[in-house]
């Protein structure tokens, strides 16, 4: 099990690397200019040269996902499982959830920074839109997965709703809630960084935008390497506690 | 052998006082008859089974007794002596479903004190409780385990175990080794003999299989073919504790012969009817 795990490890890294020493070799072999495909030896030489600046919108964008991501998560969940004590509401909940969902989140971005300003705020609401949305939907086919028969039996011991909520519904909906907050991890980071390029005091997304209109490419390329080293810690650490917390699927 | 000194001044064809009593059962699911006319009762203490053909409405029997289904208007069902709805009876009787359904992230230990738990008992004193009970279920040692840890055998004990836990007058069982190898059935069959009349509680067992109905009932009641209704009840009065080779004693070949002709008969009916069915 460990041994498999630090094998799939290993390779990862080694496909890593393999990519940088592709990317460095197209770009300079073929002499590409930068705002084509700087050199990745130049991209981590630009990272390690800015890190103080790039530490701080890392850090920014990085507490804006994850606030939105929590109340996302939390509001998703919640919203689930209210429906599942009141199921009369579902239909009617279901349908303008979806209604809402529709379209992109960014397609709101508009608004909502018209509406929460072009500070944390905005860029909160936003992750927790998409994240809640994700939530909502894996929380709801999660506690719909139980066994009837599971039902009857906790219902013959005298269970009431809460009881099966807690005891039953929820453990059995842990996995596909896990799987969505797994999956929402990249979806905040990328959400708050996309909201962050239509406007923002700082973070990742405004140092691109920035960048841009620099024509510093090497710059664009430096955010977008630690946008994507956070995104993957994020989502390798909430995978991590999915295997811990789904000890039972591990056999 | 409370049963046989209750027999032996004047054997009653019925218990005096029945924990259950059904009279007059029916069960439609839309145009469905299940049960038609479903009378039987269940005395203190007994071990009675049910058999009868596939499909003939024992597991909505069952649903009715445990208090999961509610019988058509007409039908009464009484439990201590009280008339009563089928809704009454949940949390009243300890039911235990085909499947171990044995929830994957507790262990042994957790799984049998359920029933405890929705009961509002500490968890503390119920795991107490069900570790004394261990080594009786054979699973001393297995308390930490997870149920993907475990043999089919032992998963159906850690059910049982959950059942017994769950302290109530009536027990019932739906063909709880229906899904077990021969020889782990007839090794649970004898176990649970072992365990019932040392906790002397009342059984409802439902299973397919006449030789597991004869060798641990009291009595056995055969239904007939859908729409279910009592087709023979049938008294076993075979001593206990019973061994593993009485399934080859003469009165139990015979108790077998008359239980399968009526099985058969009735067998043989749902399969005319199915086929009427598809013409």
């Amino acid at each position: 099990m460990t041994a498999q795990r630090s094998l799939a490890v290993q390779r990862g890294i080694l496909g890593a690397l393999l990519m940088i020493g592709l990317w460095e070799g197209i770009a300079r072999g073929f002499s590409l200019p930068a705002y084509v495909l700087p050199a990745m030896s130049d991209v981590l030489l630009g990272t390690w040269n800015k890190r103080a600046m790039l530490a701080e919108a890392a850090s920014y964008t990085l507490s804006e996902a994850l606030l939105g991501y929590a109340l996302g998560a939390l509001l998703g969940i919640g919203l689930a499982v209210a429906l599942t004590l009141l199921p009369r509401a579902r239909g009617f909940v279901v349908t303008a959830v979806t209604a809402v969902n529709s379209v992109p989140v960014v397609a709101y971005s508009p608004l909502i920074l018209l509406w929460f300003g072009i500070g944390i705020a905005s860029k909160v609401v936003m992750v927790a839109l998409a994240v809640s949305f994700t939530l909502f939907l894996s929380t709801l086919a999660g506690l719909d997965r139980v066994d009837r028969r599971s039902i009857d039996l906790m219902r013959s011991f005298g269970a009431g709703r809460l009881a099966l909520l807690w005891r039953l519904r929820l453990p059995t909906a842990l996995p596909l809630i896990l799987a969505g907050l797994r999956v929402s991890t990249v979806r905040s980071v990328i959400v708050a960084i996309v909201t962050e390029m239509l406007g923002a005091y700082g973070g990742l997304g405004w140092v691109i935008y920035q960048a841009v209109l620099q024509i510093n490419f090497v710059q664009v390329w430096s955010a977008i390497v630690v946008a994507s080293a956070a995104s993957i810690l994020f989502f390798g650490l909430v995978g991590l506690a999915e295997r811990r917390l789904l000890f039972w699927r591990n056999a | 052998m409370l049963r046989h000194q209750d027999d032996a001044p004047a054997p009653a064809p019925e218990p005096a006082a029945p924990l259950i009593e059904l009279r007059g059962i029916d069960k439609t699911f839309g145009t469905v008859k299940a049960l038609s006319g479903l009378s039987a009762r269940v005395g203190r203490g007994e071990f009675v089974t049910v058999v009868g053909p596939s499909g003939c409405g024992k597991s909505t029997l069952f649903n009715i007794v445990a208090g999961l289904e509610e019988p058509d208007p007409g039908g009464a069902l009484r439990f201590e002596g009280r008339s009563c709805h089928a809704a009454d009876l949940l949390g009243r009787v300890s039911f235990m479903p085909q499947r171990d359904l044995l929830l994957p992230w507790r262990n042994v230990i957790d799984n049998a004190i359920l029933a405890l738990e929705i009961e509002g008992r500490p968890r503390k004193e119920a795991r107490a409780e069900a570790m004394r009970m261990l080594p009786e279920f054979g699973l001393a040692g297995f308390e930490a385990q997870y149920p993907h840890q475990l043999s089919g055998g032992m998963r159906q004990r850690v059910a049982l175990m959950r059942t017994f836990l769950f302290e109530r007058d009536l027990m019932l069982l739906d063909e709880p080794f229906g899904a077990l190898d021969a020889l782990t059935r007839a090794l649970m069959q004898r176990w649970l003999l072992d365990v019932w009349q040392r906790h002397r509680r009342t059984i409802l067992f439902i299973t397919h299989d006449v030789d597991e109905a004869i060798f641990l009932g009291d009595r056995v009641l055969v239904m007939t073919a859908r729409p279910g209704a009592l087709k023979l009840e049938q008294r076993i009065d075979l001593p206990r504790p019973r061994r593993p080779d009485l399934v080859t004693a003469p009165e139990f070949i015979r108790l077998k012969r008359t239980l399968l002709e009526a099985i058969e008969e009735e067998s043989l009916k749902s399969f005319q009817v199915a086929q009427e069915n598809a013409r």
